[in-house]
């Protein structure tokens, strides 16, 4: 199994590990202090498990993330059947066959469809129009 | 005979109109997911969770347990015909493959029907007499040994699902810590919220749900770019009576080991497999052909996935504690709709325990249906091309979190920790700890806080109290043990660096 420990989890895990707020906190700073044993234990360990390369591809998650929050925008200012279409086109791009406009306006409608239905017959209080 | 009595009063419960159509829509969207690839049950109950709410209790509930074990069911099909396995489904990708390979699909899908029908049905047993008694027990139970208690969870489960206690543990510890958002019942004082006002009331349970496992794994599949290619083979499903009596000992064999195993902390359907499928290699009758498509490979280790699944319950529904991810998200179904479990469930909401018993069985009855005659229908749904699907997960994810609060806001939210899942991904780290963590945080502390009051705030209370200093103990046995495999197998790379084949801790549990 690869484990790729490498150094930047372990710097990671410090900032949580000194995350101590004011307040009732001997919980929270008992924890992080757990934490950072931890984090420490990692980086010693990172020292002797070999280094695996990460792969990290950016586009995908890019486009996925993208589109969510481009439906919530839209949700708010426009409305969420804007916000489905928008979506569905948006995140398309990210898919691995081939980009088809009739096809996304078939997911589109069918998806809109479900939340109408979720909203007319299940009581959703969804700003559909 | 008073389970007996109880057992019929929950198939009263059960057997309502209602309460059937509730199971019957938890087993078939469950096998749905099974079947499908990126949709775990984790995923499929954080998303339909929010639709529950308007759904009365007990279906809520009904419907949700299918869900899960109904995955566990179409899971063993795609592993079977296609090798794909998911969640859970590894070793029936083994004989089970194997047997497609032969011809022999029909016989595995029966196979694998039947054993997890045999495995399902032993395991209710388990449940309805084991639950109430270690309710009983769980009386007992002070606050210093729930910490202690919870404290193996988080071990075993980081054990179990990331192979690596280190990692698995920092998972947990950050899921506490993502728990400690909001405001702190004992004092009212907010703890890091940095003055937004969304995050008063903490970080949603299903924004994080959704994130790490939803929309992660969505991308994690886009990225693998891999083409499916759907089943067409022949299936031919009626055994021959030699073949089927087969099936039974070694299904039998695995109920047993999978309701035992389910029970244990950590434990759960993947490791219930793998057990029961080495005990069939060693002493069935024919172990000679287990590995190479035989009906033992698949049979013991279908019925203890299911055993394992439904006795995972136990420790959920009697001590109130959740042993994995799953199950985690099954408490907060039940604290959602007003319900703490734990001791005083059965006792408290007779209905709802036996009635959820109860359904159990009737799902069982749904699945060898839906799973058995009607495979072929299913495996159908392979046709659909996956550019199709994700926008869908995707709307159902973006609904779902919506309707926790009807606040837009939370979709952000929800991105933030679905960039936070994809990252885990790409480290090899598991969320499903994390998971753990964020639920079972602030059961944690409250615990841990009302030890220390007691105690006056002395440590010695965790070690001195027997239940909880023996667990405590385990929990040293178990790291010792780690550290000096560790350094041991640290030693023996550098003794021979030629062979640059560095496996970290074993896996096996």
């Amino acid at each position: 199994m690869a484990l790729s420990l490498a150094f930047g989890l372990g710097a990671l895990r410090y900032e949580i590990g000194h995350f101590e707020h004011a307040g009732p906190g001997l919980f929270p700073l008992i924890v992080s202090c757990i934490l950072l044993l931890i984090g420490v234990a990692a980086v010693v360990r990172s020292r002797f498990v070999e280094r695996v390369p990460m792969d990290f591809k950016a586009k995908n998650i890019a486009i996925i993330l993208a589109s969510l929050c481009g439906f919530a925008f839209i949700s708010e200012h426009l409305n969420m059947i804007a916000g489905i279409v928008f979506m569905v086109f948006c995140a398309s791009f990210a898919g691995t066959s081939k980009y088809s406009v009739t096809r996304n306006f078939k997911i589109a409608a069918g998806l809109i469809a479900v939340a109408l239905a979720f909203q007319k017959l299940l009581g959703f209080n969804l700003p559909l129009y | 005979m008073d389970v007996l009595h109880n057992l019929a009063f929950g198939f009263g419960v059960a057997l309502t109109w209602q309460n059937l159509m509730y199971c019957a829509i938890g087993c078939t969207v469950g096998t749905l997911v099974g079947l499908l690839p990126g949709l775990g049950p984790l995923a499929t109950i954080s998303i339909l969770l929010p639709l529950t709410y308007s759904i009365p209790t007990s279906g809520a509930l009904i419907m949700l347990a299918g869900i899960y074990y109904g995955a566990q069911y179409g899971d063993s099909v795609s592993a079977i015909t296609m090798k794909i396995p998911h969640a859970s489904s590894i070793v029936a990708c083994i004989d089970g493959y194997q047997m497609t390979l032969k011809g022999q699909t029909g016989l595995a899908l029966f196979t694998a029907g039947v054993s997890s029908f045999i495995g399902g049905t032993v395991a209710i047993v388990v449940l309805s007499f084991f639950a109430p008694k270690l309710g009983e027990v769980a009386f007992l139970f002070g606050p210093a040994d729930y910490c202690a208690l919870m404290l193996v969870g988080f071990v075993c489960v980081s054990f179990v699902t990331t192979g690596s206690l280190l990692n698995g543990m920092a998972m947990c510890l950050i899921g506490v810590l993502l728990g400690q958002v909001g405001t702190d019942v004992n004092s009212g004082q907010q703890r890091f919220t940095f003055d937004m006002p969304f995050l008063i009331e903490g970080v949603g349970l299903i924004s994080i749900a959704l994130g790490c496992f939803g929309i992660a794994e969505i991308t994690k599949n886009l990225d693998n770019k891999d083409e499916r290619t759907p089943f067409n083979g022949k299936i031919n499903l009626i055994p021959t009576w030699a073949e089927f009596k087969r099936i039974i000992p070694s299904a039998l064999r695995g109920s047993v080991i999978g309701s035992f195993l389910g029970i244990l902390p950590g434990g759960g359907p993947v490791i219930a497999q793998f057990a029961a499928y080495a005990v069939d290699k060693k002493v069935s009758k024919y172990k000679h052909e287990i590995g190479s498509g035989a009906i033992e490979g698949v049979a013991g280790q279908a019925a203890a996935d299911e055993a394992a699944a439904r006795t995972s319950f136990i420790p959920l529904m009697s001590i109130g504690i959740p042993e994995n991810a799953v199950m985690a998200l099954m408490m907060a179904a039940f604290i959602i709709k007003g319900i703490q479990p734990g001791p005083n469930m059965i006792a408290g909401h007779p209905d709802l325990f036996w009635g959820l018993v109860a359904s159990m069985w009737v799902g069982n009855c749904f699945l060898i249906v839906l799973n058995v005659p009607l495979v072929r229908y299913w495996l159908s749904v392979f046709k659909i091309p996956y550019a199709v699907l994700f926008p869908s997960i995707l709307f159902f994810c973006c609904i779902g979190t919506f309707s926790v609060n009807s606040n837009l806001d939370d979709i952000f939210i929800t991105a933030v920790f679905g960039f936070v899942g994809y990252a885990f991904l790409r480290l090899d780290l598991d969320p499903a700890p994390l998971m753990l963590g964020f639920i079972l945080g602030p059961m944690f502390e409250e615990n841990f806080r009302r030890a220390l009051l007691l105690s006056r705030g002395g440590f010695g209370v965790f070690f001195t109290r027997p239940i909880s200093g023996v667990l405590l103990g385990l929990i040293g046995l178990f790291v010792a043990w780690q550290l000096v495999s560790f350094v041991r197998q640290a030693r023996s790379a550098n003794t021979d660096r030629g062979i640059a084949d560095i496996t970290p801790v074993p896996l096996e549990g």
